[in-house]
C-alpha cells in the first residue's frame, strides 16, 4: 500500500455508504496454528476453515432488505439453499439475471454473462496456509482488499464476514479495457454488498432454515 | 500491483444510481452441435507464438526479477517421482525468480493429461519468443524431452503474489502434450468437480472436494470441447484437446495447467492477508505423473 492516507479515506467511505455492518473486521482471517513449511513431496497440506462471522452476515443479510433475494430470483435455489456461507452479490440486476449458481456448500461460484466476457464472484471459508517463509508480494486495502492481473482478466479478493469473497472479471478481447487495469473490478467489489443466505447459511446462522 | 481507491469510491457513490454491465442469457438448455475435430497436423505458420508462446502481450514490458531463490543448505527429501525431471523452482538466471516449493499442494489429482507431456518453458525453449539461437522451432525435439522444468514464476507482467521481486511472474505450469501436433491430444480433468466457467480459451474446473481447488485449462481448441458450463466431470474425464487457442493470438501448442485456492499467509510487509490466488502445481505434476507411470488409473 503506497498510500495510507488515501485507504484510510476509502474505507470511509465504504463503511459510510455500505454500512458498517457490512465490513468486517478489515483483519485477514490468518488460521492459527498453521503448520511449519514442510519440505518433501509427499507434505501434507493442512487446510484450517474460516470461522464466519454470521451476527456480520445477519446484520448484511438486514441491511439488503428485499435486495439480496430480488437479485437472486434467477439462481437455482437449489444451489442457493445448499451454500453455507453468506452470498454476496452485486447492485446490478443486468449482471445476475442470468447468472449461474455452483455450489459445494462451503464454496460457491457464480459466473455472469457481460458482454465480451464473463465475471465471476466466489465465496469460500476453505483456504491452505502458506509457508510462513514465503511471504507474499501483494498490497492490501480494506477488508483485506487485493487485486491481481490474469491473463485474461482482474482478480479481486476480500474478507467480510469472516468469508474470503473472490470477484473476477474475464475478457475475451486481449485490448478490453476492464481487463487492462483494476476500474472495471474495483467498481464491481464496490457493488458486491447484497446477502443472500439460503436455508444452509440460515441454519448456521441461527436463523432457521 | 497497486489497487487504486479512486474508481471503488466513485463506483461506490455512483452504484445506486445506475446499472453499468450488459448481459446475455446463458445459453439455452441443450448442447449445440459441434463441428468434427479437424485431423491433427503439424504447426503451421499462424501457429508461430508472437507472445513468446506464453501468454505474455510483446507491448508489456516484463519486470526485472531476482535471480532464482538460492536452494536450502539442507536439501529436500527425494520425491517419489522416479523420471527426469528437475527440482521445483528451478528457473534458470535471468529467466524470472522461480518459486522453491515443496509442498504438494493437490497430492490426490489426476496427470490432466490423457497420454505422456512434456513441462516446460513456451518462452525459453525453441521456437518460443526468448528461445535459444539456432533452434527457432516449436517441434524441435528439446521441447519433447525429459527432463521437466518447472514454470511456476517464471519471468511474466502478470501479477503472482507468490514470485519474489515484482510480485509478478507466470501463474501456471505449461505442459507440451505428447507430440507437436495440436487437436489430438486429450486433457483431462484432475479432480471430480464442476465445470464453472468456458471462456474463449480457457476451462476453469472447482474440485468438488475441499480445499476446492480450482483448476485453469488455457489453449485446448475450443470448438471441440467435450464439456460444457455447469457439467459436473469425473477425474480423467475428457476435456478437451490440447492446442494452441488463444482468442485470436497465436502461441504454441500447449496446455497452461493452472492451480487456485484461497490461501493465507503473509505479506512481505508482514501482514496478515487471505486471498484467492496462484499455487505452484509442479510437484503436484510430479507425483500424479509418477502414478500414472506406475500404472494408477485415474477415474
Amino acid at each position: 500500500m503506497r498510500d495510507g492516507r488515501r485507504w484510510v479515506t476509502t474505507a470511509a467511505v465504504v463503511a459510510v455508504i455500505a454500512g458498517a455492518a457490512l465490513i468486517s473486521k478489515g483483519e485477514a482471517q490468518t488460521p492459527p496454528g498453521a503448520p511449519p513449511f514442510r519440505f518433501g513431496i509427499a507434505a501434507v497440506v493442512a487446510r484450517p476453515r474460516i470461522t464466519v462471522e454470521w451476527q456480520a452476515a445477519v446484520g448484511g443479510l438486514r441491511q439488503s432488505a428485499n435486495v439480496g433475494e430480488s437479485l437472486a430470483a434467477n439462481l437455482d435455489r437449489a444451489q442457493v439453499d445448499a451454500t453455507a456461507v453468506p452470498i454476496l452479490l452485486p447492485r446490478d440486476p443486468k449482471l445476475t439475471a442470468g447468472a449461474r449458481l455452483y455450489s459445494f456448500g462451503d464454496y460457491y461460484t457464480i459466473t455472469a454473462n457481460t458482454a465480451g466476457g464473463r465475471v465471476s464472484l466466489s465465496g469460500t471459508t476453505a483456504t491452505v496456509p502458506l509457508p510462513a517463509a514465503k511471504p507474499l508480494k501483494v498490497e492490501t486495502g480494506p477488508e483485506g482488499l487485493t487485486v491481481q492481473r490474469t491473463v485474461d482478466g482482474q482478480l479481486a479478493s476480500f474478507v467480510r464476514f469472516g468469508v474470503l469473497y473472490t470477484v473476477e472479471i474475464r475478457c475475451d478481447a486481449p485490448g478490453d479495457p476492464r481487463c487492462h487495469d483494476d476500474n472495471y473490478v474495483l467498481g464491481l467489489v464496490g457493488k458486491t454488498t447484497a446477502v443472500v443466505m439460503g436455508k444452509a447459511a440460515r441454519q448456521a446462522a441461527g436463523l432457521g432454515g | 500491483m497497486r489497487v487504486s481507491p479512486i474508481p471503488l469510491i466513485a463506483v461506490l457513490l455512483l452504484a445506486p444510481l445506475a446499472g453499468c454491465d450488459d448481459t446475455t442469457k446463458p445459453p439455452p438448455a441443450g448442447e449445440a452441435p459441434k463441428p468434427p475435430s479437424p485431423e491433427p497436423g503439424p504447426p503451421k505458420a499462424d501457429d508461430a507464438p508472437a507472445d513468446g508462446g506464453a501468454e505474455q502481450p510483446a507491448s508489456e514490458p516484463i519486470p526485472p526479477s531476482p535471480d532464482p531463490a538460492a536452494q536450502p543448505a539442507d536439501p529436500p527429501g527425494p520425491t517419489s517421482a522416479s523420471f527426469d525431471h528437475a527440482p521445483a523452482g528451478a528457473i534458470p538466471p535471468g529467466q524470472g525468480p522461480g518459486y522453491l516449493d515443496r509442498t504438494v499442494w493437490s497430492p490426490n489429482m489426476c496427470w490432466p493429461l490423457a497420454e505422456a507431456g512434456f513441462p516446460n518453458s513456451q518462452v525459453y525453449g525453441p521456437g518460443g519468443g526468448s528461445g535459444p539461437a539456432g533452434h527457432p522451432n516449436q517441434c524441435d525435439s528439446l521441447n519433447y524431452s525429459l527432463p521437466w522444468h518447472d514454470t511456476f514464476c517464471e519471468a511474466r507482467s502478470r501479477s503472482n503474489p507468490l514470485c519474489a521481486g515484482s510480485g509478478t511472474g507466470h501463474q501456471g505450469q505449461d505442459i507440451r502434450p505428447a507430440t507437436c501436433k495440436k487437436n489430438e491430444h486429450w486433457a483431462v480433468a484432475a479432480e471430480a468437480g464442476t465445470i464453472t466457467d468456458i471462456g474463449t480459451y480457457t476451462v476453469t474446473l472447482v474440485a468438488k472436494a475441499a480445499p476446492h481447488y480450482t483448476y485453469r485449462y488455457l489453449h485446448m481448441q475450443m470448438s471441440t470441447l467435450a464439456v460444457k458450463e455447469g457439467d459436473q466431470v469425473a477425474r480423467g474425464q475428457n476435456l478437451g484437446k490440447v492446442s494452441n487457442d488463444f482468442g485470436g493470438t497465436p502461441t504454441t501448442i500447449h496446455l497452461h495447467f493452472e492451480l487456485r485456492a484461497g490461501v493465507s499467509g503473509m505479506t512481505t510487509d508482514g501482514k496478515p492477508v487471505t486471498l484467492h490466488t496462484f499455487l505452484p502445481p509442479y510437484l503436484s505434476l510430479a507425483e500424479a505423473y509418477q502414478r500414472k507411470l506406475n500404472g494408477q488409473t485415474c477415474g
